[in-house]
């Protein structure tokens, strides 16, 4: 079969080009390591070094997490498309993201009156993605159910409430503004070995699950009546994924607040390449978000800015999400105007 | 020598919402043969599928499996013995019909399961009956509506299932590629292993391939035996309406039910 020799292909050169663009990652910063240096103290994890210093404990975490969110982000846009049969579907539908922003803003602006977000912003973030996946959950199921239709209106609805909710709050309190402004739109700066271990976990478990529901989001693409057909429980099923799907997703704004087209673009990138059978569909699209996110922050990380604030000596990084965004567009207008008749 | 019943519905009732479609049906299949299933439209001919099938539930009476209650089987293990083609299945675009005859293993394999040797070999049989082997990497939204009806039976077939519901399997195919999947079907019976349940608009084509004919009429049945000892002017006037004639097909010895306009009597 064509097909499978071609999906082993693709997910191969899209794993190698990953790791290249992991390796680059690990040698870009302000002092520039060079690529072979980079793979010698990978593979002497001993020898202390300066760059060993540098690459293990300043840029590994943001390396691994670009990876992972974009692993992530891609699988749930992925699983999302398949439950809202729809291809316009993206991880920010599932609710996570505003939910999280919402409380992050709450947080930050001191509404609570912590004097000190520090390090416990991202449970904060999650305990609010997770809140707003249910939310959108609850709002749209009926009798128990979900009907994909009916879960992206309410999932748009309750997204434009919270969003505004947001506005509102960050309106009341210019308090930490940037801070606020970087998990709008989504970034790895700063991001240290801590952030790698609050996302982990949830890519250990959520990555595999959602791989594994491959057969189920098979079924769930074909009609109604022919998948019960076959014998799946259609409203548990759609439950289940979106569950996944929010969990990815959650765990990916945790650490990068909301960054933008990751899960829209990889899904439609790996349908347009591998056909519509998800157990192809779905570890292309983690795979092709990996390298996306990474690539992407590459080029956040190649350029800066000087905020326009005068007392301000630092130089800050574009925020990814941003760059995903800019960049991403015209490759993913490119891929369906190329996929679709 | 039939003592395997493949369905049996005891007194069966069914409806969506209060309408109720389907009143106190009684209804034995027999292993190994075609039945047709006509009758107006909304008379419940597909809900008679559907609750054979416990696509829905019946709300009084039984549905005997293979003897035994129903409401006793899990979905997966309905899904082995019975296979159900609905009236306008659709599939994503881009898949393949090898993928998509695949998903009929997906009641055997279930969630996290992979296909065996003898999944694989249900699939490649599966198109092979279907003369779709040559068509199998083709996505499906490539291929002609009779190509296309003929995937959707391979997915029925890979399913392994020995009873097969279809449910208008010929509407919007031409005559030849009406034709052609009503053959498949016949010459899957002929082996006496599949009991077919087909739901039908064309009289003729009920005529011609089914053993039986079962009449539906407002969730009743109001008639049922061999299509010549069932089709004749009399039910065609009351129960769809229409002045007709019928022939014996001198070819086949069939009978030949023609409509030849609306009753005016």
């Amino acid at each position: 079969m064509t097909s499978t020799r071609t999906f082993v292909a693709l997910m191969v050169l899209a794993g190698i080009a990953s790791l290249a663009l992991f390796v680059l990652h690990l040698g870009l910063g302000t002092v520039w390591i060079p690529p072979d240096r980079v793979i010698e103290v990978l593979l002497d994890g001993l020898t202390e070094s300066t760059d060993r210093t540098i690459i293990w404990d300043l840029r590994m975490p943001r390396a691994i997490l670009g990876l992972l969110v974009g692993g992530m982000l891609g699988l749930s846009g992925a699983l999302l498309q398949v439950v809202m049969r729809n291809r316009l579907a993206e991880p920010g539908l599932t609710g996570v993201s505003t939910g999280g922003i919402l409380a992050a803003v709450l947080f930050l602006g001191g509404v609570w009156g912590l004097p000190q977000p520090g390090r416990l912003l991202p449970f904060v973030v999650l305990v609010g993605a997770l809140a707003g996946g249910i939310l959108v959950l609850l709002v749209s199921s009926k009798r128990g159910g979900i009907d994909p239709l009916r879960l992206i209106l309410t999932a748009v609805i309750v997204n434009a409430i919270l969003g505004s909710l947001t506005a509102i709050v960050m309106l009341r309190s210019n308090y930490a503004l940037g801070n606020i402004l970087s998990w709008l739109i989504g970034s790895l700066h700063g991001r240290v070995w801590d952030d790698v271990w609050l996302a982990l976990p949830w890519a250990a478990v959520a990555i595999p699950a959602g791989l594994l529901a491959a057969r189920a989001a098979n079924v769930l693409q074909i009609d109604d009546e022919s998948g019960r057909a076959l014998g799946l429980p259609l409203q548990p099923a759609r439950v289940a994924l979106f569950g996944l799907a929010g969990v990815l997703a959650a765990g990916a704004v945790t650490v990068s607040g909301a960054i933008p087209f990751v899960g829209l673009m990889a899904p439609n990138a790996a349908r347009a390449v591998a056909g519509a059978d998800a157990r192809r569909v779905l570890p292309l699209a983690a795979m092709i978000g990996c390298l996306l996110l990474l690539a992407a922050d590459l080029v956040a990380q190649s350029f800066s800015i000087k905020p326009p604030i005068p007392s301000s000596a630092y130089r800050v990084g574009l925020p990814v999400g941003a760059v995903m965004a800019i960049l991403g567009a015209p490759l993913l207008i490119f891929l369906i105007r190329r996929s679709t008749r | 020598m039939n003592d395997v019943e493949p369905i049996r519905l005891e007194q069966v009732s069914a409806g969506y919402g209060r309408r109720m479609v389907l009143e106190g049906l009684d209804l034995r299949l027999e292993q190994g043969t075609i039945t047709a299933i006509v009758g107006p439209n909304g008379s419940g001919k597909s809900t008679v599928i559907r609750a054979m099938s416990r696509l829905l539930a019946a709300r009084s009476g039984v549905v005997f499996l293979d003897g035994r209650d129903i409401r006793n089987f899990g979905s997966r293990d309905i899904a082995r013995l019975v296979s159900v083609l609905p009236q306008s299945p659709s599939s994503p675009p881009g898949l393949t019909v090898r993928e998509l005859v695949e998903l009929g293993r997906f009641p055997h394999t279930g969630l996290f399961g992979r296909h065996g040797a003898e999944g694989k070999l249900a699939v490649e049989s599966a198109l092979t009956l279907t003369g779709l082997s040559g068509f199998a990497e083709r996505p499906l939204d490539e291929l002609s509506g009779g190509e296309r009806q003929r995937a959707w039976i391979a997915l029925a077939l890979a399913q392994g299932a020995s009873t097969l519901l279809l449910d208008e399997p010929t509407t919007f195919l031409d005559v030849r590629h009406q034709f052609e999947v009503l053959d498949l079907v016949a010459s899957l019976c002929a082996s006496g292993d599949m009991t077919v349940v087909l739901v039908l608009h064309d009289l003729l084509h009920a005529a011609n391939y089914a053993d039986r004919v079962v009449v539906v009429d407002s969730g009743r049945i109001v008639a049922d035996g061999a299509p010549s000892a069932v089709l004749n002017v009399e039910l065609m006037r009351t129960v769809f309406g229409v002045a007709a004639k019928i022939f014996t097909n001198p070819e086949s010895g069939r009978m030949v039910c023609l409509p030849i306009g609306p009753d005016r009597s």
